[in-house]
């Protein structure tokens, strides 16, 4: 047997077999490859630091709220600055129909789904209607509003108090043997996502969905039915994310409007996008995992001065990765065609 | 009933000169520079802390730590224009996002050094007492407050309309490129807007500090009436965020006094903007237009 490690790859000979692992990152483009990491990481931090399993959690959750909202992003040609409007939509759904009508997590996730459709379907004739400033400008009052109402129907919603008594994930067993089941359900749901946003951003489909960031006027002199597109990336993505309503939901057992809607909770998930990378699938998983981490690190090094420190961190971080951590790489690797973000006036 | 619609129009009057102050800034830069200064929260929040700071903390006295607070203000507003505007000018999301970050390291210091508990009052009134219009009671502040806003949109309106540098606004605001052509610097314009439109706010706040409630939490509230307003007028029109202050002052009003469920004023706010939008998606006014 022997071992050759070479500048670019390494060879294992082994008789008459020959291996060659390629050290390139180009050449690490198989998927299992990261599952595996994933997966393998969510075990070890299981056995070494169970403490840190919400972490991983929220890291999941938080790209799984991405991913959706660059497919919504691209196809829309606007930035939705209200993705929490849906989470507050889906876990409301989720929790009361638990609450007052006994129905398991996975018969509220049904409804959740159709609640997340349903709303993604009302509130998409905005892509159509408002021009950037004004989209952008609305769909950042959405939750706002939401959250007001929250507190108005205290009787319906619980105010900043929250529903409390939502049916849990699991019941019984031991509390880390569950917190790793949950886990590994929010990775499940993240790489889900992954895996569609990815398929349709690799079709014939993300042509047009290209075409619409780039200029809307052309794609539809094109024949680009622009307004279907639109409404489908609008309304798709919103039900997925107001998945991530009903995970929290039944995750923590309560739901407060004033953990998810307020703008603080809309920065973290625009950190996840910005730091992964603008629009990037990939780069939000790393965004993820990062703005998680580094929240849970400066809570246990610097304590409550976190709170100013992490958004002072978040403003160095995005003014020195003008393309997010994600960027790092394609600067290397600059191949395939991705969409760019336009002022739109 | 009379009494009733007396106190809704008075009130009309005073929420939308208020408003005025609040929203003419935002509107300002949303239609000259052309990017949503998501981080306008900040400046709300600035103007009490830091004099409160300089007045109460550092001892200093009351028009020393106003004049303390604009400077600093200032320097601010033009670090956030080199440092995060012209660079990511055509990073739209990356601009807002950043100027986010600023409104919330801002409001996080505020809560850290001066929680609600800290109980920040500022000693800002101008004239004590109330006046009893329709069976309401004002503040004689409030009342002053309505009229700075007033003043302060008339001042603006004859800055843009009468003054060699209201025009070259007015002209950056139609045509970037060709006024560049002309010999206009539009970098120093867009930092002279950034540092004017702090004027109304400061007023805004200094009037109001006394008699409204302040907590480290408030900007996304003006701001948020602010993106209202701004959104009808049409972004970037003086007329139209006018018409929009007094329209979004009396839905508020007619909320408060007529239906009787203040809490419901935001909403009925946006259900207002919406339905409008849909009739004039460009605002009430002409958006490329400043006037």
């Amino acid at each position: 047997m022997e071992l050759e490690i070479k500048r670019e790859k390494i060879v294992l000979r082994a008789g008459t077999q020959k291996f060659e692992w390629h050290i390139e990152p180009r050449y690490w483009r198989n998927p299992f490859i990261y599952i595996g990491i994933l997966l393998l990481a969510t075990v070890l931090v299981y056995f070494f630091s169970p403490q840190t399993l919400p972490t991983l959690v929220e890291a999941n959750l938080l790209a799984a709220i991405a991913i959706p909202l660059g497919w919504m992003t691209v196809g829309t040609g606007r930035m939705n600055f209200g993705p929490q409007f849906y989470i507050g939509a889906g876990g409301y759904a989720a929790a009361l129909c638990s609450i007052h009508l006994g129905w398991p997590p996975a018969v509220t996730l049904l409804v959740t789904l159709v609640v997340g459709l349903v709303f993604g379907l009302l509130m998409s004739p905005l892509s159509i209607i408002a021009g950037g400033l004004y989209y952008t400008l609305l769909t950042l009052l959405f939750p706002l509003v939401f959250l007001e109402i929250t507190f108005i129907y205290t009787d319906i919603f619980k105010g900043d108090t929250g529903l409390s008594g939502i049916a849990p994930f699991l019941s019984g067993g031991s509390y880390t043997g569950n917190q790793l089941m949950i886990c590994l359900l929010s990775l499940f749901i993240m790489l889900i996502y992954m895996f569609i946003v990815d398929k349709i951003m690799r079709s014939k489909f993300s042509a047009s969905l290209a075409a619409i960031n780039d200029d809307e006027e052309v794609a539809e002199a094109m024949g680009v039915n622009v307004k279907k597109i639109k409404i489908i990336s609008f309304a798709i993505p919103a039900m997925m994310i107001a998945v991530i309503g009903w995970f929290y939901a039944h995750y923590y057992t309560t739901l407060s409007g004033i953990s998810y809607l307020p703008l603080s909770f809309m920065l973290k998930v625009l950190m996840v996008s910005m730091i992964g990378g603008r629009v990037q699938i990939y780069g939000n998983v790393v965004g993820g995992y990062f703005i998680a981490f580094m929240e849970l690190f400066l809570i246990s090094v610097i304590g409550d001065m976190a709170t100013v420190m992490f958004p002072v961190i978040l403003l160095i971080l995005l003014l020195s990765l003008p393309e997010g951590l994600f960027g790092l790489y394609r600067k290397r690797r600059y191949r395939e065609y991705l969409p760019t973000l336009h002022v739109r006036r | 009933m009379l009494t009733t619609i007396e106190t809704m129009l008075v009130y009309t009057l005073l929420l939308g000169s208020l408003y005025l102050l609040v929203s003419i800034g935002f509107s300002l830069i949303c239609g000259v520079l052309r990017i949503f200064h998501l981080g306008y929260a900040y400046i709300f929040v600035a103007t009490i802390y830091l004099t409160w700071m300089f007045f109460h903390t550092l001892g200093l006295p009351l028009w020393l730590s106003i004049i303390l607070m604009i400077v600093v203000q200032a320097g601010i507003a033009i670090g956030i224009y080199k440092g995060i505007v012209a660079r990511y000018v055509k990073m739209e999301e990356k601009i807002i996002t950043g100027l986010l970050l600023i409104a919330m390291i801002a409001q996080e210091a505020a809560n850290k050094w001066y929680p609600v508990q800290a109980a920040v009052n500022l000693p800002t009134t101008i004239i004590p007492g109330s006046l009893v219009i329709g069976g309401t009671e004002i503040s004689y502040q409030l009342i002053l407050a309505a009229a700075f806003g007033i003043l302060v949109t008339v001042f603006f309106v004859l800055f843009f309309l009468k003054t060699k540098t209201g025009l070259a606004v007015r002209a950056i605001s139609y045509d970037i490129n060709t006024s560049k052509i002309m010999g206009i610097q539009v970098e120093q314009i867009y930092m002279f807007i950034m540092v004017v439109v702090l004027l109304p706010v400061i007023i805004a706040m200094l009037m109001i500090a006394p008699v409204w409630a302040v907590d480290p939490w408030m900007g996304w509230g003006y701001m948020t009436t602010a993106i209202l307003i701004s959104v009808m007028g049409g972004l970037g029109n003086i007329r139209g965020t006018i018409i929009a202050a007094f329209i979004i002052g009396l839905t508020h009003a007619f909320m408060a006094f007529v239906i009787k469920e203040p809490r419901l004023m935001n909403l009925a706010a946006l259900v207002v903007v919406v339905i409008m939008l849909l009739f004039r998606p460009q605002g009430i006014a002409k958006t490329e237009s400043l006037w």
